[in-house]
């Protein structure tokens, strides 16, 4: 995670009002005296809403009566939870992935299992680790971010340390010469073994599959409704603005500092590899959040339940976002089996605010929001947001055409604000610097929009699309036959596969 | 902020750093670097364009002028937290002289130690005070928890010998103190702690699953007393019967 610090209040995204006619933004008093940054949260099987606090505390919100209910204590930066259908619950902290019970019944943790804790730690701040996320047969993923050289390892590290790099051991663990080495050691690196991997865990933790490679900084990882594995990452080296991914079996995920733990690796130290090599074995994102316009830092994603938000958002999913005061909704698409998204951002312009780490739906359809800062920019706290029932306009899908896209909305538009619609595209250099600005912008021309029948659906006409850019369409102009201002007025589509 | 340093340089530092020197402050915000040991390094601004940076540069330069920063508030907000003040606790944090895995015990006002999950052993043990977090909370794991007290003992090794291979499996909470489960070798283990009433030491409970004899090294330590309720503690070897390895406790007082 990582923050645009002092620039915060640069918000270039244009923020579309009107979603406080629609939604109830509550902040929830956290627990008298402590430390109120939220790392992990997910909802009991009695609805209790069970969240993780930044100094290690794990405790229970009855949203019946915001009265809150210690449950355990000690964890090391928890960032990850998933509860059990038995109550317990597991938690994911820097050194493993454990499992939390109540084997007495008094309503406390008393047992604190290690479920899985096979693999490195250098010490250093940044190896933070996400997860768990259950696919349908019970395995558990997770997924280790890699260290950065803002400060070395520390002297005792856990597991093998890998000899690949410019920087040997004890260049690597020397706060002295540190400045010297931070260079040639690689902006991230990942020295101990498994960071910057997503790990598959048996359901009884006994087996460990290194499922897929790439990743910096991976602060959100979940399935979709459809069983996709989905992750995000922060902008940074490698990274030229923040990314979502389609994690595959055996997949590399753009950033190298995790390659020297790949079985049999034999290209050195992989920073220094040509980058056209790296850039032809890397899975391209399935969507990408523009830094400085819709999300700097992302994080985790859920999926909208069937009750609560408006239907036709039922099973997409919403990312959390750190220093944009949005979040972001998710739009499928699949060309030639690829799957790619657009993505809206949502609550922009409402009170909602930044530091959006971490969301759950409750019982009762809410979204309660956990914020954090963790040193850099954030927020802290939890938010609850309802939806009133009223509805509103929004885009629900998108298809990649031939020539353009289908856009289909919540309601019937107002024929003559489509002519307002204007996409641009841009792409983005793969380097190993840190960041990268657009490249290639270009506003297209619209060639024609049509509305369906029904009024729900333009078709826009803007030529062939071109894959490797992302697509901004920009909606602001659009209003509903009611005259209802759009929410979430810009989309940002991805064409990794453009259709023929 | 404009006037208060939060997690960059306050609008008014930045102003007192790159006042005129607008080239300056473009190449910072594009690589701008670990600057300072207590906070995160900022990332770069390269997004932005180097149009933008100087319009913002325009910016901070018109916002701070004439304003004076205020001073930063020191010290942890929630050092008062019932969860920081309970004794006994358990608290995995980064500590010094030990791995990155390890665990703070406090087992009451007096006595804490630290148990090292990455290699399953008690590293040291200290009286005073338990710890400040403070350090490796506000930095985010870039600065390490400090001790609070002094150190009264250390362990060189584990008494399961030092090449013994580890499996940590977690710890049980018995009135706020920890059992830790792990497998030395092929043996299962859980080792438990208390405090010794009313002074300076620890309990330090074993249970050992082994249908051999159980030899256990101890080497004479300095500024510890260790006594054993079973077994036979000579020559710097602790040795009980498999009987005796079910449930034995070595009590060490600390000076």
């Amino acid at each position: 995670m990582k923050t645009t610090a002092f620039l915060a209040w640069i918000t270039l995204s244009a923020a579309a009002f009107g979603w406080t006619e629609h939604f109830t933004f509550e902040n929830i008093a956290t627990p008298p005296g402590m430390d109120p940054q939220v790392g992990a949260m997910d909802c009991m099987p009695d609805g209790r809403i069970a969240v993780a606090f930044h100094r290690g505390e794990v405790m229970f919100l009855n949203p019946t009566d915001n009265s809150w209910k210690l449950f355990a204590t000690g964890l090391q930066e928890p960032l990850g939870m998933l509860v059990e259908a038995d109550g317990s619950v597991l938690v994911m902290q820097r050194a493993e992935l454990t499992r939390l019970k109540d084997t007495d019944g008094d309503g406390s943790a008393d047992e604190y299992e290690t479920v899985f804790d096979d693999f490195g730690m250098s010490g250093n701040y940044h190896e933070f680790a996400y997860g768990p996320a259950r696919d349908t047969e019970g395995n558990l993923f997770i997924v280790l971010g890699v260290a950065s050289n803002g400060a070395p390892m520390a002297p005792e590290i856990r597991g093998e340390f890998s000899e690949i790099g410019q920087v040997d051991f004890k260049g690597m663990i020397t706060r002295e010469t540190w400045g010297k080495n931070k260079n040639t050691a690689g902006r991230m690196y990942a020295r101990v073994k498994w960071r910057g991997w997503v790990l598959k865990i048996s359901p009884d933790g006994k087996k460990m599959e290194p499922y897929a490679s790439g990743f910096r900084s991976p602060n959100g990882i979940g399935f979709d409704a459809k069983g996709r594995l989905l992750i995000t990452d922060n902008q940074g080296d490698w990274r030229p603005t923040s990314p979502l991914y389609d994690v595959r079996r055996g997949g590399f995920y753009g950033h190298p500092a995790s390659l020297v733990w790949k079985e049999g690796w034999n290209g050195g130290d992989p920073r220094l590899m040509d980058v056209g090599k790296l850039d032809a074995m890397q899975v391209p994102a399935a969507g990408f959040f523009p830094q400085g316009e819709l999300a700097n830092s992302p994080t985790w994603p859920v999926i909208i339940p069937a009750k609560g938000f408006p239907e036709g958002m039922a099973g997409q999913t919403v990312i959390g976002e750190m220093n944009q005061p949005n979040l972001v909704r998710v739009l499928d698409d699949e060309v030639g089996g690829v799957f790619q998204t657009a993505l809206i951002p949502m609550f922009d312009g409402s009170p909602l605010g930044i530091g959006n780490n971490r969301m759950v739906f409750g019982n009762d359809g809410a979204m309660y929001v956990g914020k954090t800062a963790l040193s850099w920019a954030g927020g802290k706290g939890i938010t609850r947001i309802k939806w009133n029932g009223k509805e509103f306009l929004s885009l629900e899908k998108i298809k990649a055409l031939p020539k353009g896209f289908a856009l289909r909305f919540s309601q019937p538009l107002d024929s003559l604000t489509i002519k307002t619609l204007a996409v641009k595209r841009h792409t983005y250099q793969y380097h190993q610097a840190y960041g990268a600005p657009k490249k290639n912008e270009e506003l297209l021309v619209v060639g024609g929009a049509t509305l369906s029948e029904d009024g729900m659906t333009v078709t826009l006409d803007v030529g062939a699309l071109a894959e490797r850019y992302l697509h901004l369409i920009d909606m602001t102009g659009l209003l509903s036959q009611e005259g209802g201002k759009i929410l979430g007025n810009k989309a940002w589509y991805h064409v990794v596969k453009a259709p023929k | 902020m404009l006037d208060q340093m939060v997690v960059g340089p306050s609008l008014v530092e930045m102003r007192s750093l790159y006042d005129g020197k607008p080239d300056d402050f473009v190449n910072w915000s594009i690589a701008p670097q670990k600057k300072r040991p207590s906070v995160i390094d900022m990332p770069s601004m390269v997004h932005v364009g180097e149009e933008g940076l100087r319009a913002i540069y325009a910016h901070v330069m018109q916002v701070s002028k004439g304003v004076v920063a205020k001073k930063q508030e020191k010290g942890d907000p929630y050092a008062a937290a019932p969860t920081h003040l309970a004794r006994p606790q358990v608290m995995r944090i980064f500590m010094p002289d030990a791995g990155p895995a390890s665990i703070a015990v406090a087992l009451d006002d007096i006595n804490s130690l630290c148990w090292d999950a990455g290699i399953c052993r008690l590293r040291f043990a200290w009286t005073g005070g338990f710890i400040d977090g403070f350090p490796y909370w506000q930095g985010n794991g870039s600065s390490l928890a400090k001790v609070l007290g002094t150190v009264k003992y250390t362990e060189q090794a584990s008494p399961f010998g030092k090449d013994a291979a580890v499996k940590f499996l977690g710890y049980k909470v018995k009135g706020g103190l920890p059992v830790f489960r792990y497998k030395a070798g092929e043996k299962m283990v859980t080792e438990s702690y208390s405090p010794v009433s009313g002074g300076m030491g620890f309990v330090r409970s074993f249970s050992v699953v082994t249908t051999a004899p159980l030899v256990l090294d101890f080497p004479d330590q300095s500024g510890v007393s260790v006594t054993a309720d079973k077994g036979k503690l000579a020559g710097g070897k602790f040795t009980l019967t498999p009987a005796e390895a079910a449930a034995f406790t070595l009590t060490y007082s600390l000076k």
